[in-house]
């Protein structure tokens, strides 16, 4: 079995940590059980008056008798040459956050049951190399081989499965937790992301509301009862606690009430806390928090050089971005509703054990399931021109076959080249191999019938076979690894396709307009001179050979000088073949005339379901070079 | 002579070239065998191990669920010993209030859920939170001196911490 890697979100004020289960990303609890506030791991380091190192949960419930050896917020001094001084002993910043990852690791381990050793860890996307070296280097103390350090809002978009999009977008992504506000804009393009700007507020976040909540129900029972509930820590704490209740509570429902029974006494008996909070009041309490954070994404965007119309996403991260105000007030801001479906206090943790689980390998058969043919592959034909098979972004497995036949009279070989890319004309591609299908009976051009397939297996393994129908004698070529041409050459070949659109539409038909004026020369000799030899009056066969001739001069000429030629030999054996049907009225079924042969050559090419919409046009461009 | 050319063909069949072709067929059958056993016994390893993920999630689930709905009644157990406190100061009969207060205990105490005991104790963080601190030279320093939140344990896990106030000299 894959080793297992866990994804960490080493966050500020509280970290949070996950592992692929099953395929899914879950959240690793604390021994301790989870906080009221969302997030297991509390950043907080302490050190007891009799030494015993406290981390996480316990460490922030002693830290207010224990301020001088508690430590928060390390994750705001790392890469920085500073030192923590705890009761004589010196620690850098990068050994307090080994502390909270050691602590990780342990409950990790408790939770699946397997030795933890590597990790994936998030850093803000503003952190720089020494920040980064830093955290990895904490990961190294804790005994956790960091392998991969992604950027937080790049995770969030991996837990909302952004990178699986075919699309290149920008990603805003507006991180608003308990004490920090970061908006970070990102491009994304062919399942890379980067970074083109950030920007924030480090003293903004979800404990501001909290306050101002808090704030607003001592204030209603001061106006109600006239007592100052504010330095009765009992009553404060009380309402602290449900006032958090009913925040959260306001999310779904549009009206909740505050009760806390005999919160105080004087002299006329016991007193009762009742407040009634709506929806409308708590965003008009927290309103003037919310809009604080309208210049962090204006900056961002500035920074960017982009404007609103330009985001395609929004990722929405912390607790507070679960409250309609501020969901709304990001739709509002950029014009835009954000992703849904995952709980935004998670994204970051769950999007660094989705790449832990593809660097692990958990996820790879999800990911082969999922593959594409990159670009289009497909055979060479006559005149150089690329005959397409498997369109991109076809899913594999896949199988598709075509029938071709042969360009010239007595062919008993054909040359199978095939290639890669977008572009009409073989030359502009790739060639990926070739190979030969020989013991053609002789035969003439446009008989036989040679049948092409294409099989790629789920591996990007492409088969293909080439099998004469005639005589059931077939030739393959194996050609591997199809899709691993690297991000960068894929993009290239897409572009040059889209930059050289028009060039190669004329390219393809001046060779169109050649094949065709070729084949027409080859069935009207074949008439003239064979099939209707004696039935065709001399005059006119003075005038088809000339046509013909000036035709054959033309085909050194450009497309449109060809084209004149063929229409004017076409008129010629029109006006022959409609004076010799005239003239002979044969049963029907007993046709033969020139027309009809080159309809026979298309029936033959019909056999292949695919073609049939387009044989008439195609007809002449499908014959395979020899 | 056709039988002729069928028994050329049988004998070119046993030659070497073809033995070879036979044997990397049969490698190739083997590895495609033993890659396939592989995946079978890794779908049923997975599955199994599912079956015991679920059952844990199941009961893990379960128990989220009581504890909250648990917390949320002892929010209204504490209402009641606060209304006795507030009545008896008053010199009111509370012995029906009493008695509702005792049918809550049992229940919490049926579901194994235990009150942490803070005051007069050594400030603990496993199982306390303390809320502020407050100067006594006469007690012990760490020594909890009031709860302004009372503190629950289930089984061995904390349900809610106990919330106190803590001496410093």
């Amino acid at each position: 079995m894959a080793e297992k890697i866990i994804g960490i979100d080493l966050g500020t004020s509280n970290s949070a940590a996950s592992v692929m289960q099953g395929g899914k990303p879950t959240l690793i609890p604390a021994a301790e059980g989870t906080t009221v506030a969302g997030k297991a791991f509390p950043s907080v380091v302490a050190f007891s008056k009799d030494g015993e190192l406290l981390v996480g949960e316990p460490a922030r419930r002693q830290a207010v008798t224990n301020p001088e050896n508690t430590i928060r917020e390390a994750k705001r001094k790392m890469g920085e040459d500073f030192l923590y001084k705890i009761q004589g002993k010196e620690y850098k910043p990068q050994q307090i956050s080994a502390f909270i990852l050691q602590k990780i690791k342990r409950d990790a381990e408790a939770f699946t049951g397997d030795t933890i050793n590597k990790a994936v860890i998030t850093v803000p996307a503003y952190f720089n190399d020494n920040q980064r070296q830093a955290t990895k280097d904490a990961g190294t103390i804790a005994g956790l081989e960091v392998v991969r350090i992604i950027n937080e809002p790049t995770a969030a978009s991996l837990a909302f499965g952004l990178d699986k999009s075919k699309e290149d977008m920008k990603i805003l992504v507006f991180d608003f937790g308990g004490g920090t506000l970061d908006v970070t804009i990102m491009e994304m393009g062919g399942g890379v992301f980067e970074v083109m700007s950030t920007s924030g507020d480090t003293k903004l976040g979800g404990a501001d509301m909290d306050q101002a909540i808090i704030d607003y129900v001592i204030d209603e029972f001061r106006k109600k009862e006239g007592i100052d509930l504010s330095s009765d820590s009992t009553a404060v704490t009380r309402i602290k606690e449900a006032g958090e209740k009913a925040k959260i509570e306001l999310s779904t429902v549009m009206e909740t009430d505050v009760n806390l029974p005999f919160i105080a006494q004087d002299s006329s008996g016991a007193k009762n806390l009742e407040v009634k909070i709506t929806r409308a009041k708590l965003d008009d309490l927290v309103n003037p928090i919310v809009q604080r954070c309208k210049s962090s994404i204006d900056k961002a965007l500035e920074d960017a050089k982009i404007s609103t119309s330009d985001i395609t996403k929004i990722v929405l991260i912390g607790g507070p971005t679960r409250m309609p105000i501020v969901k709304k007030f990001v739709s509002d801001s950029v014009g835009k509703d954000g992703e849904s479906g995952v709980d935004p206090m998670e994204a970051v943790a769950f999007g660094a054990a989705v790449q832990a689980g593809i660097i692990a390998g958990d996820v790879t058969s999800d990911i082969v399931l999922l593959d594409v043919t990159p670009l289009t592959l497909g055979i060479e034909t006559l005149g150089g021109v690329r005959e397409p098979i498997i369109e991109r972004n076809t899913t594999i497995p896949t199988s598709k076959d075509k029938t071709f036949t042969t360009a010239a009279d007595s062919q008993t070989a054909v040359t199978i080249n095939v290639v890669q890319g977008e572009r009409p004309m073989v030359a502009d591609n790739v060639s990926l191999g070739t190979f030969n299908l020989t013991d053609i009976p002789p035969a003439p051009r446009g008989v036989p019938q040679i049948n092409v397939k294409f099989d790629i297996d789920a591996n990007g393994i492409l088969n293909v076979t080439a099998k004469d129908l005639g005589t059931g004698k077939d030739a393959k070529i194996t050609i591997q690894s199809t899709t691993k041409m690297s991000d960068d050459e894929i993009k290239k070949m897409q572009e040059d396709a889209e930059g050289h659109a028009e060039e190669d539409k004329k390219k393809k038909e001046s060779v169109d307009i050649k094949n065709e004026a070729e084949s027409f020369i080859y069935t009207t000799e074949k008439l003239v001179n064979q099939d209707l030899k004696d039935k065709i009056p001399q005059e006119k066969g003075i005038q088809i050979t000339d046509a013909i001739k000036e035709l054959k001069d033309s085909l050194s000429q450009d497309s449109e000088q060809i084209k004149q030629k063929l229409e004017a030999l076409k008129t010629i054996v029109n006006e022959v073949t409609t004076e010799l049907y005239k003239n002979t009225s044969p049963p029907p079924g007993e046709q033969q005339s020139g027309e009809q042969q080159s309809g026979e050559q298309q029936s033959g090419e019909q056999q292949s379901g695919e073609q049939q919409s387009d044989a008439n046009s195609e007809q002449k461009s499908e014959n395979t070079s020899s | 002579m056709s039988e002729n050319k069928e028994s050329t063909n049988e004998e070119k069949i046993e030659s070497g070239d073809n033995l070879d072709i036979i044997d990397d067929g049969i490698k190739k059958l083997q590895e495609e065998n033993s890659d396939l056993k592989d995946k079978w016994q890794r779908a049923l390893a997975d599955y199994q191990n599912l079956e015991r993920r679920t059952q844990v999630e199941i009961s893990q689930r379960v128990s989220s669920k009581t504890n909250d709905l648990l917390l949320n009644f002892i929010n209204i157990y504490e209402d009641f010993v606060r209304a006795e406190n507030s009545l008896s100061k008053e010199k009111i009969d509370t012995s029906g209030i009493i008695a509702v207060i005792k049918n809550m205990e049992s229940l919490l105490f049926e579901n194994n859920i235990k009150p942490i005991d803070a005051i007069g104790k050594i400030f603990d963080p496993q199982i306390h939170e303390a809320v502020s601190m407050i100067v006594n030279e006469t007690l012990d320093e760490g020594t909890i001196t009031q709860e302004v939140s009372k503190g629950y344990i289930s089984g061995k896990a904390i349900l809610k911490p106990s919330k106190v106030i803590v001496s410093k000299k």
